[in-house]
């Protein structure tokens, strides 16, 4: 594990160093492998402690392949660390701490702080410790940890009045049931897994994104919770994980909503957790902790990788010699077809069709220019002229709503739109776990807003004869705080009606997707 | 013709800045075409109207072949072209006292030379009717119907040898006069002219969408939220970010904008009343040459049933065509789309940065211009008032 993979080259793939590590267990690299929670062996007990110096790899995300042995190792400090401090995590001293729990404590500093200063108390934490006899008599006459916990309560509430007016001008008024984004608060979630409020930090930043990619992290996480959980002595174990998972459930969801495709996760997880406490006789408890832990894997593993598997074989009927594929953003999935497509050697040329602000597209693009396909690479407002020479169009889904609608990144039903004028064919590839038992007739009842200072991030253009813009060196709405009348939107998903959409791959078959239903029931 | 080379330095420099791109925006070329073509008219020797008609084709080819894609230029010459016949037959029914067509015809080719400053001057601060075209089609169905009956140029057979020279005498300043009355004059007051319907087409609580950054479609607005209030959705219009400006704008101007990303716009279209657009050039069928993305917004409002307004001036109506989508556009540099920074994988990839969009008739409903509001089947109409129909191919 030597940190000298080239940081500088932009075109090594993530995914193929993530192949050889994995090689036995899947002979593809499926790019929803995220570098940061690498799938370590489970081994325990063997890692040096000389892996303190590996902090900053999460930082720069072009030396994070060579991070990602020194992140495994980093994940195994901190489960032996969990381990043996299971009942009482007592106040490690900085040096022990990893990074990610550094930065919740200065988190969980910080906003005591501020919850200081808005109460109007001093704000070092000694003068406030003096005077918070006064505090504390005035809120909760209580026991010393609810005591702790309101208060931290009733911080943020004053935090959050104290934001609201920033927040409240920017809410769309069309929107204003879904929830802005927000920072992951840490400080009054300490006693949660310490993977768990990773995981948490790295939704929030979109340094995972992508509904398999989200997946799978969040099922690896929750198996390494599972694999911790030392449930109190009254109870089993069977019967106390559900209880001591929903926290760290929903710390997840307030960082970021949940996907379709993760709550039905979720569903599936709890379902299992039930069937394990219905057995009878009852299992041991390491016996259900092992049962659980494998139900997860052959989850992951037949839903997920296999499925991808038998999508790329399946959508692979449908590709032939001198097409010409436009795809848009990025999917794990059909990045594998495509990929699959090229190892075949059929002769066809893609067109990446990419939006802002995420500009996932250029990942893609980087991939299957890497692997030799012939790829073109369009903004999302020149789709027409892209489409000229286009015979399929293939995109990947986030779910598949009971109504045949699909549910996917904001764009997707804008070039499913286009094609179809066009009379272009266009196929989804969507796994099974992503069907989902909802329905949605318009894309704004249940989206996710993101953040909006991403809109304004706009790179400065190189440009030197632009015709109406001669160098612009940023976003005229840099300062988009201050302008009054002003809101800035960054929706992330859409529904894309279902006559838009010609066929459906699925690991099951080829479907049309007014069929979801039916799938759904078969396999939930 | 050789230009007199006062005029030739003038032709040369604004030639070499269309070349390269510096006239920014449809509206500046135009005014500069309109200053040339007068320039031209006043400063060169010609002694008939023929040679005048054939300095300024010559002239004009010019201009437009500099940068065939700005169609204001051409269009500005061909209307210059038709003032010219205009005054030109005018003139000559003037002198024609034997005439074989009624009186009718005469007095109405008399009235119109006379009488068109005024009802020009009228027709811009009237609001929107579409009655208000109708006073030209009048004196134009008859010039129409003269041409079809008549034989024009080179004039009757029945004038005297003389009159040529008397015609060119007087017809310089009538036909200055005309330049700047009918084109310069008419160009200060597009903007009013477009805004003062603005009030007409929106009701209150309306959310309009529109997208890329069009003076037209900001002072529509501006003037329509002095009486409504409503809000505005603004496309973000990437990769020039044209609808950042327009928001900034809209937003100082006290309508509550939001802005969002291109992609979000079929998404938001279920809570869009109206679309209001601009142009870079109406074609003669109908269609537009518009700012890329605009063929999603309108297909996208076609699909909502939602109405699309297009908000554009009279000297962006071209008689041309597109054969196809690709005719009128132009190509940027593409390194706002994948910056030269990512090294080798430009090698690898072909991009392209259109910078206009070719939008269909049907997905228009309605064209708001400086002299009332036509549908799209009636452009053809409108081409035919203002432009003759040999200037097409300059």
């Amino acid at each position: 594990m030597d940190p000298t993979a080239n940081k500088s080259s932009p075109l090594l793939v993530p995914g193929a160093v993530a192949a050889q590590k994995q090689a036995a267990s899947a002979p593809m690299s499926s790019s929803y492998e995220n570098q940061w929670l690498a799938p370590e062996e489970k081994q325990r007990g063997t890692s040096p402690a000389g892996s303190r110096g590996s902090s900053d790899t999460k930082q720069s995300k072009a030396s994070s392949e060579a991070g990602s042995p020194q992140i495994a190792q980093q994940n195994q400090n901190q489960n032996q660390q969990h381990q043996q401090q299971q009942q009482q995590p007592p106040r490690k001293s900085q040096k022990d701490m990893t990074k990610a729990e550094r930065r919740a404590l200065q988190e969980q500093q910080r906003l005591a702080k501020q919850g200081r200063v808005a109460a109007g108390l001093p704000k070092s934490a000694k003068k406030a410790a003096e005077m918070e006899p006064t505090n504390k008599k005035a809120q909760q006459p209580q026991q010393q940890l609810e005591k702790q916990t309101q208060q931290s309560t009733a911080d943020d509430k004053q935090k959050k009045k104290a934001r609201a007016p920033k927040t409240d001008q920017n809410e769309v008024p069309w929107l204003m049931h879904l929830d802005s984004p927000k920072k992951p608060e840490t400080s009054s979630n300490k006693d949660l897994h310490p993977a768990v409020l990773a995981l948490g930090l790295y939704f929030s930043e979109h340094k995972i994104v992508g509904s398999n990619a989200r997946c799978v992290a969040m099922l690896e996480t929750f198996s390494k919770v599972i694999e911790d959980h030392r449930p109190p002595a009254d109870a089993t174990f069977a019967r106390n994980i559900q209880k001591h998972l929903d926290p760290h459930i929903a710390y997840l969801l307030g960082t970021r909503p949940m996907s379709l495709s993760m709550r039905e996760c979720i569903r599936w997880l709890k379902k299992e957790i039930s069937d394990i406490v219905e057995e009878d006789p009852p299992l041991s408890d390491d016996e259900a902790r092992s049962r659980l832990i494998e139900a997860i894997e052959h989850f992951i593993r037949e839903r997920i990788t296999m499925a991808d598997q038998l999508i790329v074989q399946n959508g692979l009927q449908k590709i032939q010699e001198g097409e010409v594929i436009l795809t848009y953003g990025k999917s794990s999935v059909v990045e594998s077809l495509l990929l699959e497509t090229k190892r075949k050697g059929i002769d066809f040329k893609v067109i990446i069709v990419d939006s802002r602000p995420l500009l996932e597209g250029k990942h893609l693009l980087r991939r299957l220019a890497a692997a030799g396909v012939d790829c073109s690479y369009y903004l999302l407002s020149s789709v027409y002229v892209a489409l000229r020479s286009v015979t399929k169009v293939i995109m990947g889904a986030h779910a598949l709503l009971n109504n045949g609608a699909v549910y996917s990144r904001v764009g997707t039903a804008m070039v499913a739109m286009a094609a179809r004028d066009k009379q272009i064919p266009v196929m989804i590839c969507c796994e099974t776990y992503k069907f989902v038992n909802r329905t949605q007739v318009d894309s704004l009842v249940l989206n996710e807003i993101g953040n909006p200072d991403e809109l304004v991030d706009t790179k400065p253009v190189y440009n030197s004869c632009h015709q109406t813009h001669p160098t612009p060196t940023e976003s005229a709405l840099s300062s988009w705080r201050e302008q009054p009348n002003l809101r800035l939107l960054n929706l992330l998903y859409d529904v894309t009606p279902s006559k838009y959409i010609t066929l459906v791959v699925t690991e099951v078959g080829l479907i049309p997707c007014t069929s979801a239903p039916v799938i759904w029931r078969e396999y939930k | 013709m050789t230009l007199p080379t006062q005029l030739e330095a003038q032709v040369e420099n604004f030639i070499t800045r269309l070349k390269r791109r510096q006239v920014i925006g449809s509206y500046e070329v135009a005014k500069e075409t309109a200053v040339i073509l007068r320039q031209a008219v006043s400063m060169s020797k010609w002694r008939d109207a023929d040679a005048l008609i054939d300095i300024i084709r010559d002239l004009g080819g010019r201009l437009a072949s500099a940068q065939p894609k700005e169609l204001a230029v051409g269009n500005i010459v061909r209307r210059v072209l038709k003032i010219i016949r205009e005054v030109v037959r005018g003139e000559l029914d003037d002198m024609m006292d034997n005439d074989d067509y009624d009186d009718d015809n005469d007095s109405n080719t008399y009235s119109e030379d006379e009488s068109s400053p005024p009802p020009s001057k009228n027709l811009s601060t009237t609001s929107s009717q579409i009655g208000s075209i109708s006073e030209r089609p009048q004196l134009t169905v008859e010039s129409s119907m003269f041409r079809l009956l008549a034989d024009v140029s080179p004039a009757t057979p029945d004038d005297s040898s003389d009159t040529p020279e008397k015609k060119s005498y007087n017809l310089k300043p009538i036909i200055i006069q005309e330049i700047n009355e009918e084109i310069i004059a008419d160009l200060e007051t597009v903007y009013k002219g477009i805004a003062d319907q603005a009030v007409d087409y929106i009701h209150a609580n309306e959310v309009i969408m529109t997208i890329g950054k069009s003076r037209t479609v900001e002072e529509f607005l501006i003037r329509a939220a002095q009486k409504r209030k409503f809000q505005v959705i603004v496309a973000e219009t990437a990769p020039t970010y044209q609808g950042h400006d327009m928001a900034k704008a809209l937003s100082n101007a006290g309508i509550d904008t939001t802005v969002i990303v291109d992609s979000a716009i079929f998404a938001a279209m279920p809570r869009v009343n109206k679309v209001v657009v601009g142009a870079h050039a109406v074609l003669a069928n109908g269609g537009l040459v518009a700012v890329t993305g605009s063929q999603l917004l309108a297909a996208a409002a076609k699909h909502h049933a939602t109405p699309v307004l297009v908000c554009t001036a009279l000297y962006k109506l071209s008689p041309v065509f597109a054969y196809d989508a690709e005719t009128f556009n132009i190509t940027v540099a593409p390194n706002s789309i994948l910056d030269f920074q990512q090294g080798s994988l430009i090698d690898k990839v072909s991009v392209a940065n259109p910078y206009y969009d070719y939008v269909a008739p049907e997905l228009v409903s309605l064209f708001v211009h400086n002299l009332g509001s036509a549908p799209p089947t009636y452009v053809y109409r409108l081409i035919n008032d203002n432009y003759d129909p040999e200037d097409t191919s300059l």
